[in-house]
């Protein structure tokens, strides 16, 4: 038996909401958590100073919330999905009927680039539907730029006000948003010119051109270990399902690597790839990227499909 | 200590060492040949230099070859006795050379080794299937007993992808003949070694190399050490789990602490693998 809204329902029940103070965010939120409890639902929190702060306060210290800080928990949206997907697991496994979450995603507004943030709140409705899921997205205008919240109403259902629940009639099928809304993040590296540029080279060389990168950009050894994995990967998935030529192009700055691999092929069906990982032998390479890189970027253009890779050492 | 790795030179190998030796004319491999031998006269090794046609003295003009040769401690034969145009008896050879061994041992040498030029045994598809299981049979004689060789296969007579098979059963390998080597291992709790790099470019390889390799379980797991395995993509790592799961084995995989091999086996986290950081 589902409580409140997703009573009924099968899969998740994504919702967002919008605020512009703290008053407003825990007349929202506090009242999706608060039924969850009562209804004995596994009920989850996930959200960053000062949200945080602000919650448990307004919970007291009895309260059986699971208070999880964003911070840590949103770095990358493939290890979130494999976490919360881990967490639900267990969850039903010990007999839970609905598991409610609530969390901020991170944007522009809090210093995190959108797009593959964007790709995730769209994805949230495939990625997490094998579980009785019922999530609420709050979106706080004074920081989420206007495209984050046009975004955030493509990819809920509905949209929460203190008085009441309605559909968002901006909603769109996750495939038709992901086709046609995101635009990848400017990376003003990629305007100087690039010191690695190469057609068809194989993977090996690949890893290559890119470790030698390393003089200037000094990331440190798991870092670069993720980029040369990824970028092997991500060369290898163009050799396979792409259209040839291949282009590996590379940009380095201290502390950072960009690596973009480009082929003439329409790129995978699926934009959500990479955020979950595909079914056996050569289903991992995006989601492994995904799960290692800084930030991964996907884009369709008029010279074929690209992936962009970027490993970040701050410090470095 | 055996030495594993790409070398392109035969200088200074121990008792214990077995490289593949890719060469473009046969001086050339006459001339690694007579160094590599009598690096073995010099340590009191009875040396073998085997080729197809091999005269008596093919060698002799390498210095200290001829007294040896004399004295008994340097032998040469004619690949000819080894029935070239039919696939090797792996078994029946690894114990040939064990005798062999024995019998230097015997006569007072320290241990055996051996320069082939094998190349005409491992023309035929047959031959060559026969050939790199029995490289690999021939290599864990090597671990147990005081016998090297060298076996030189000719560039301009095998395709590169044959060379890359029969490289890839040695822990010591010319550099360029193969991206991925594996072979036996003289740590009794390890079932083998895979070194290198497995990518997209050394699928098909691997593949073959995992068919001829003895992976037979020890108490329900089959041990690699991939310490020295460069890369290994998310489709290798699952190509090696298969290999070893079809064996109804769990895969214990020996890593180096920051490596991309760990980086990816930690991430997939498959059920029946598992790490060993060293």
């Amino acid at each position: 038996m589902r409580s409140g809204a997703a009573a009924g329902q099968a899969g998740i029940v994504h919702d967002t909401a919008f605020y512009d103070s703290d008053e407003q965010f825990l007349d929202v939120v506090l009242p999706f958590l608060q039924e969850g409890v009562a209804a004995g639902e596994p009920t989850v929190s996930v959200f960053g100073e000062p949200k945080l702060r602000l919650l448990r306060d307004a919970l007291g210290p009895a309260s059986s919330v699971l208070l999880i800080d964003g911070q840590g928990h949103y770095l990358r949206p493939a290890v979130a999905i494999q976490r919360h997907r881990q967490m639900m697991a267990g969850y039903v496994a010990d007999g839970a009927t609905q598991i409610r979450v609530a969390g901020d995603v991170p944007h522009p507004g809090v210093g995190v680039a959108w797009e593959w943030w964007a790709r995730y709140e769209a994805a949230a409705n495939r990625v997490y539907d094998d579980f009785p899921m019922y999530a609420l997205c709050p979106y706080d205008t004074r920081t989420a730029p206007p495209e984050v919240l046009d975004h955030a109403r493509r990819t809920h259902t509905h949209v929460v006000t203190p008085s009441g629940r309605e559909p968002s009639s901006a909603f769109q099928d996750p495939h038709e948003f992901l086709a046609s809304a995101l635009t990848p993040v400017a990376e003003p590296l990629q305007a100087r010119p690039a010191l690695v540029d190469v057609i068809d080279p194989s993977p090996g060389r690949s890893r290559q051109a890119v470790a030698a990168l390393q003089a200037v950009a000094g990331l440190a050894a798991d870092d670069l270990n993720g980029l040369l994995v990824s970028t092997s990967e991500v060369v290898t998935n163009a050799l396979v399902y792409g259209r040839g030529p291949l282009r590996l192009q590379a940009w380095a700055d201290r502390g950072r690597i960009i690596v973009t691999v480009t082929d003439r092929g329409p790129g995978p069906a699926d934009l959500t790839v990479g955020l979950m990982p595909g079914a056996g032998p050569g289903g991992y390479g995006l989601w492994l990227a995904h799960q290692t890189c800084s930030y991964v970027s996907m884009w369709r253009g008029p010279e074929g499909f690209t992936v962009r890779l970027v490993a970040d050492s701050p410090g470095a | 200590m055996r030495r594993t790795g790409f070398v392109d030179a035969v200088d200074g190998l121990g008792q214990h060492d077995h490289i593949c030796w890719v060469f473009h004319t046969l001086e050339q491999f006459r001339q690694a040949a007579g160094r590599f031998l009598t690096d073995g006269v010099a340590a009191g090794q009875q040396v073998i230099y085997l080729a197809e046609g091999a005269s008596a003295t093919e060698l002799d003009h390498v210095a200290g070859f001829a007294a040896a040769r004399m004295s008994g401690a340097a032998l040469v034969q004619d690949l000819g006795i080894y029935e070239p145009l039919r696939p090797v008896d792996a078994a029946a050879q690894v114990a040939e050379y064990e005798r062999a061994t024995d019998q230097a041992l015997a006569a007072g040498f320290t241990g055996l080794r051996v320069a082939a030029q094998v190349t005409p045994l491992a023309r035929t598809p047959a031959q060559l299937d026969a050939f790199t299981r029995y490289e690999h049979h021939a290599d864990a004689l090597m671990i147990r007993r005081p016998f090297s060789a060298m076996c030189g296969y000719h560039a301009g007579e095998l395709s590169a992808a044959a060379v890359a098979e029969l490289a890839s059963m040695h822990p010591l390998a010319t550099p360029g003949s193969t991206p991925l080597r594996m072979f036996p291992s003289a740590q009794p709790e390890v079932t083998a070694v895979l070194a290198g790099e497995v990518d997209l470019a050394g699928r098909r390889l691997l593949h073959d190399v995992l068919r001829r390799v003895d992976l037979t379980p020890v108490d329900g797991a089959v041990t690699i050490d991939a310490r020295d395995l460069t890369f290994l993509d998310h489709r290798g790592l699952f190509q090696l789990v298969d290999q070893v799961r079809a064996r109804g084995a769990t895969t214990v995989l020996h890593v180096a602490e920051r490596s991309p091999v760990r980086l990816v086996a930690e991430l997939l986290a498959l059920p029946d693998v598992r790490l060993v950081m060293s």
